[in-house]
């Protein structure tokens, strides 16, 4: 059985009061199935959300809200090699991946 | 992540940042994390789960990490805060099942306190259930100004 992860709210509560995602280009390393992405995306002008698993990357397409397609993108890579130009990001998120 | 695969990502994602950008570092940090009880009547502890070397070996890696990045003048620590994410389950033995087999590397339960969680939680409230309190760390780090940007092509 799953749990339930901070039905609190504590994380996207400090991750809004860190950062100021509004009209930001955000690149997030290690976005999973987008479980941290949803929390911020709608306030960012664009979402880059990168990581390793493909599966992962599968539920984070499908659960994409019609409104924020287009703004939010997912991408089948590690940090190592990051498939992206230079100084195009505002913010970056280590979600849980350091 | 290894020490030195660790420092490659953050100069790529340095890269990828504009001047003056911000990284976000968002992750659990190892603290023999407490097994709670929380009821309609109040939280009882039931005790602590035992960290894991391979979990406190990648705390290590990854503060060494942040340490040698800040050295080399790639980024400014801003800001950095503790708090705590909840893991929530029904039942003690959900609970269980979850550290044994997804956190296995990292944290373990030892005998006595989930004997301990089976026992509280089996004389609270109907509604009770059982949470691990995860210890979160967050950090601000802005990529530094004067940083030589000839290593950011």
């Amino acid at each position: 059985m799953k749990p339930q992860k901070d039905p609190e709210n504590f994380e996207r509560k400090k991750l809004l009061d860190f950062a100021d995602f509004d009209g930001a280009r955000v690149l997030e390393i290690g976005c999973g199935e987008g479980r941290l992405t949803w929390k911020y995306a709608a306030a960012s002008s664009l979402t880059f959300g990168l990581d390793p698993d493909f599966d992962a990357l599968r539920v984070a397409r499908a659960d994409s809200p019609a409104d924020l397609r287009g703004r939010v993108e997912f991408v089948c890579a590690s940090a190592h090699r990051l498939p992206l130009p230079k100084e195009k990001f505002d913010l970056a998120v280590l979600a849980w991946s350091l | 992540m290894e020490h030195t695969s660790m420092v490659h990502a953050l100069s790529e994602i340095r890269r990828a940042l504009k001047p003056n950008g911000a990284l976000i570092d968002l992750r659990p940090v190892e603290d023999n994390w407490t097994v709670e009880i929380p009821s309609s009547s109040g939280l009882q502890v039931a005790g602590r789960l035992a960290d894991m070397p391979v979990g406190l070996a990648d705390d290590a890696a990854a503060f060494a990490a942040m340490r040698e990045v800040e050295s080399r003048g790639w980024f400014v620590n801003e800001h950095s805060e503790e708090f705590a994410f909840f893991y929530y389950w029904d039942t003690p033995s959900e609970m269980k099942e979850w550290v044994d087999d997804e956190w296995e590397d990292f944290e373990k339960i030892e005998k006595d306190v989930y004997r301990k969680t089976q026992s509280l939680w089996a004389s609270a409230n109907a509604g009770a259930r059982v949470r691990v309190r995860v210890k979160m760390l967050i950090t601000r780090w802005r990529v530094e100004k004067s940083a030589n940007h000839e290593d950011r092509a």
